[in-house]
């Protein structure tokens, strides 16, 4: 039985966010009447061996942050660093190549691209930056078996089920030993059960001393396995939480 | 990358198989309608490429095809024996008539009546029978179409028998003639039983072949010919080329070409279609790849694979499709003269990979425009 965890509020900017800083990061979509501020402002960060959530209703501008973070979109003022890396240091090609050696995704709908194995969904990022296709589904498959996946290495996507394509997922995650993980509502298409035992899983392989996790989740029941809390509503960070383990 | 990708374009099977069906059809058909055109046209020369001995071709003025009979006068033959940088000359004699089989078989055939000593004019290969047969009176050499119309289901048609007028020809033998463009049987028989079939005919040769001396200017020839004796005379490939060019006045590479340019556009069209459709379906999980670090290079990479597999595979089995058929066709006593060459088969293919092309150029824009971080919705 997972016991309550203790709530310690923290003081905004954080010195320790050395893995991702957002600081003022705005973001808007369209011009004119058209124009939305999605992020009016948002100060964010995660930490090195820490897994940070992000957690607030839908529509407060979670997508967008992570978006931001991941170099798939571009913040419309305010600074970004990842991973050393200021945001407008990297562009083109550059930002696409940094974010396949150093970034990892886990996604709410898993994802998996459904003419390939279990192992070749996991070895996608390997054999993206030029591993071998056969050294890279070898790879994979020795940490699907790490995962609990061993047996369903060679199986397509289609006969797994939703627990098991998420753990495939957090494969293709973790692969390539990225030092940033991001999730996106990585339980919200899982049942409790399952739900705790892929974040269980998330938090004993993807934690690490030289990696950070962001994961965004609505799923409150899962806050437990949070060492940071971040809340979010209408475009900004409104607080953050520390869990004390 | 290369590698997914061609597993992902081979597991939506439907629409793989449709793309390579599409390619494969259009392929067929525009190298089915050029093969044809081509053959056609080559139809066109049969009769003076057959006449392997012949370097050159002495007419009427007006002649402009093989197909228009319009007599040499009487004195032409010698006049062109005399001419300087002739080697030798002889006459050649076509006419169309009217051949009636006993079992009341009636068609237009075409007679070449050659020279009865050196036979020159005689198809260079003989299927039955001797060549020298028909020097004798009254006896034909028939080509195989001719021998089909005329005496169908026959085995043998040797020592049968046709009406021509009031003369009753007897066959001796069976040339492998080439196809004619005007798909009427060819009768070869010797200058001497085509005479007899007209009778009171004075201008009886239609055309004079021969070869000049060695090293002689050709075209020193023709202007003496034509000058001192109002004769045209053509090489033997300058008068296919004239009768090509006659026929393709008429509008025949219009109609072939617009099937053509249908099969390209209507195969284009299909093959471009789906793959876009493929891209757009698949946008998701490209938008996956995109979020992962697959950068624009491999995605094109990834494309033209794709790409290249669905043309490969239909331009090999449109081409053995359209080969096949020339084939089944070259078989048949009518269409022997039907051939796919190779350069056909070769530009269709190069036609259509860069058209597609083009479609994958435009799939490829489709995914630079992809939103990835679409992914996280």
């Amino acid at each position: 039985m997972t016991t309550a965890p203790e709530i310690q509020k923290t003081v905004l900017p954080n010195e320790r966010w050395d893995a991702v800083a957002c600081r003022g990061v705005k973001k808007h979509f369209g011009e004119g009447d058209a124009r939305v501020e999605v992020l009016r402002g948002v100060d964010f960060g995660a930490t090195l061996g820490e897994m940070t959530f992000l957690v607030g209703p839908s529509g407060c501008g979670k997508t967008t942050l992570i978006s931001v973070i991941a170099g798939l979109l571009d913040p419309s003022e305010g600074q970004l660093d990842v991973l050393g890396h200021g945001h407008g240091e990297l562009n083109g090609t550059a930002r696409v190549l940094f974010r396949r050696r150093n970034l990892g995704f886990v996604f709410q709908q898993y994802n998996l691209l459904p003419s390939l194995t279990a192992a070749e969904n996991a070895a996608v990022p390997l054999i993206a930056d030029g591993v071998r296709r056969g050294v890279a589904v070898k790879r994979a498959t020795e940490l699907l078996d790490r995962l609990g996946m061993g047996d369903k290495a060679g199986v397509m996507p289609k006969v797994l089920s939703g627990g098991q394509q998420q753990r495939v997922a957090l494969a293709r995650a973790l692969v390539h030993e990225p030092r940033l993980i991001i999730c996106d509502e990585p339980t919200a298409a899982l049942d409790h059960k399952t739900g705790e035992s892929v974040m269980q899983l998330l938090a004993t392989a993807a934690v690490a001393p030289d990696r950070a996790v962001i994961v965004v989740t609505h799923d409150n029941r899962v806050f437990h396995h949070a060492h940071t809390i971040a809340h979010m509503d209408d475009g900004v960070v409104t607080h953050i939480e520390s869990n004390q383990h | 990358m290369i590698g997914l990708a061609l597993q992902m374009l081979r597991a939506d099977r439907a629409k793989y198989f449709a793309m390579i069906l599409a390619v494969a059809l259009s392929i067929f058909l525009m190298q089915n309608q050029a093969s044809i055109m081509m053959s056609v046209f080559a139809m066109t020369g049969s009769q003076i490429r057959d006449v392997s001995e012949a370097e050159f071709w002495v007419m009427e003025p007006d002649t402009e095809c093989f197909d228009q009979v319009k007599p040499v006068p009487a004195s032409a033959l010698y006049q062109v024996r005399g001419t300087e940088g002739v080697s030798w000359a002889v006459p050649l004699t076509k006419i169309d008539g009217y051949a009636r089989t006993e079992s009341g078989k009636l068609s237009v055939v075409t007679m070449m009546g050659v020279d009865d000593a050196s036979l020159v004019g005689l198809p260079p290969r003989i299927l039955k029978g001797k060549a020298e047969a028909v020097r004798e009176r009254g006896t034909v050499m028939i080509d195989p179409g001719g021998a089909n119309l005329l005496f169908p289901g026959e085995k043998d048609v040797i020592g049968k028998r046709v009406r021509i007028g009031s003369e009753s020809l007897r066959v001796v033998a069976m040339s492998d003639a080439s196809a004619p463009f005007t798909g009427f049987p060819i009768l070869h028989m010797a200058r001497t039983t085509t005479l007899m079939l007209r009778q009171a005919e004075e201008r009886d040769t239609t055309f004079i072949v021969g070869a000049y001396k060695p090293g002689v200017d050709v075209a020193a020839v023709e202007r003496s010919l034509r000058e001192r004796f109002g004769l045209k005379a053509l090489t033997a490939e300058g008068f296919m080329k004239s009768s090509r060019d006659y026929y393709a006045a008429q509008g025949i590479p219009l109609l072939f070409g617009l099937t053509i340019v249908i099969g390209l556009v209507v195969g284009t069209v299909i093959t471009g279609q789906t793959f876009m459709m493929f891209v757009k379906e698949n946008s998701r999980h490209l938008a996956v790849l995109k979020v992962v670090g697959v950068t624009a290079r491999q995605f094109a990479g990834m494309l033209a694979a794709q790409a290249a597999t669905v043309v490969f595979l239909g331009c090999c089995f449109g081409t053995a499709l359209a080969a096949g058929t020339s084939e089944l066709a070259r078989e048949l006593p009518f269409l022997r003269g039907v051939f796919l060459p190779g350069w056909v088969a070769v530009a269709t293919c190069v036609a259509l990979t860069v058209v597609t092309g083009v479609a994958v150029m435009m799939s490829f824009r489709t995914i630079q425009q992809l939103e990835p971080a679409a992914v996280f919705r």
